[in-house]
């Protein structure tokens, strides 16, 4: 399994996406842009330049057609994914943490955060696809403030107009977004920062990651917390593996804290966890720095690793992962 | 009687297994019900939203 690297940014990466087909990844990244690659040898395909500051989070819809971004420049961008022009920008006053878009490729939630008086907020707008996309309304068709904790992830869910979010206190909750009320919260399902959030394909079910060094599945309806995986490092993200009952976790000891806690040679890698037994089955080495981002690909044929390092690593698993059933040949629904 | 004792714990070790998966694929099973008995279809709304905008 020889990871293919993808080098083109020039600072950290913060988040990294697979479209649903699989053949491209998107990586945004502190260097103000966004790159777009062709995951089967890792040749960069495009940039999307217009950002003026860290872009922090990414989406990209189903059809390949729009990308989404929002960034420290305190705005959302829309774009066109095969031009790499930029469609529509909305402004707000303050950083976008974190973009979504919905099933349908309909709307697109995205959290903003708290500074200078303003509150976080949670917006969702609707996208109106016709034509080149150009034509965007300004103003959200729902927003609200989530009350308590500031919302540090979120993503639809498959119940109608509601939202999962993952907080700074550790919460998640769901929201009613037409409505703003907090419909469901389970406080305690982190003890720190929540750092990621990625559905399951029929979205019944998720997996966040936290500082707290551990990662959970919830159910998305009932908010219970099915499984989970506790590390000796704080996480940046988690993953759900495709065709394959494992879960990705990746993150690490900031640099500026390493010299306050025991250094272990080598703790910047992914691990993989298996997702029911909760037991850890092997980990894959490579970044000089923490792991931000991990995404694997819609089949499960490879997956990808954003790290604080700026580097990318693609890994495409090798038969031995296919065939390898380390557990026995139990059968385990996705 | 090492042996035997190895035995015993990988039996239980299975065991265990076997009832995480089995609970697991029951409340996977249980998700997809609900899923599909809500009838809650991603194209359907999408359809529906359209034709909305027609009539306005």
């Amino acid at each position: 399994m020889r990871p293919i690297l993808l080098q083109g940014h020039e600072r950290s990466l913060t988040q990294i996406k697979y479209n649903r087909d699989g053949d491209l990844l998107f990586s945004c990244s502190k260097d103000q842009v966004i790159n777009v690659w062709y995951t089967h040898n890792g040749e960069r395909l495009g940039t999307y330049d217009g950002h003026n500051g860290t872009v922090w989070t990414v989406d990209v819809d189903s059809e390949s057609r729009f990308m989404i971004s929002g960034a420290a420049d305190n705005t959302l961008r829309l774009w066109n994914v095969a031009t790499g022009k930029c469609l529509y920008t909305w402004e707000f006053p303050t950083a976008v943490k974190r973009v979504a878009f919905s099933e349908d490729d309909k709307q697109v939630v995205c959290i903003t955060e708290q500074r200078m008086g303003y509150q976080c907020a949670i917006r969702v707008f609707n996208i109106n696809r016709s034509g080149e996309g150009t034509k965007q309304s300004k103003e959200p068709a729902h927003m609200f403030n989530p009350i308590g904790s500031k919302a540090t992830v979120c993503a639809f869910t498959s119940q109608p107009g509601i939202i999962f979010t993952g907080h700074e206190s550790g919460k998640v909750s769901l929201f009613n977004f037409k409505t703003g009320e907090e419909v469901d919260n389970n406080e305690r399902a982190h003890g720190d920062v929540v750092t990621d959030l990625q559905m399951s394909p029929d979205k019944s079910y998720c997996i966040t990651s936290s500082k707290d060094k551990s990662a959970r599945i919830h159910d998305t309806k009932t908010l219970d917390v099915i499984k989970t995986f506790t590390t000796e490092t704080p996480l940046n993200s988690a993953a759900l593996a495709a065709n394959k009952p494992y879960v990705l976790l990746g993150g690490g000891q900031e640099a500026m804290n390493v010299t306050t806690t025991s250094t272990r040679q080598g703790k910047f890698e992914t691990r993989f966890w298996h997702k029911v037994f909760e037991e850890e089955v092997g980990r894959v080495k490579g970044h000089f720095g923490p792991i931000n981002t991990i995404a694997v690909h819609p089949k499960g044929l490879s997956y990808a690793s954003g790290g604080e390092d700026g580097f990318v690593r693609v890994h495409h698993f090798d038969d031995s992962y296919f065939k390898t059933q380390p557990y026995g040949d139990l059968q385990i629904e996705d | 009687e090492d042996q035997r004792e190895t035995e015993t714990v990988n039996t239980e070790l299975l065991a265990h297994r076997r009832r995480l998966v089995d609970e697991w694929n029951a409340w996977r099973a249980r998700s997809k019900k609900e899923l599909a008995e809500e009838g809650y279809d991603h194209t359907k709304e999408a359809q529906s939203e359209e034709e909305k905008e027609e009539i306005e």
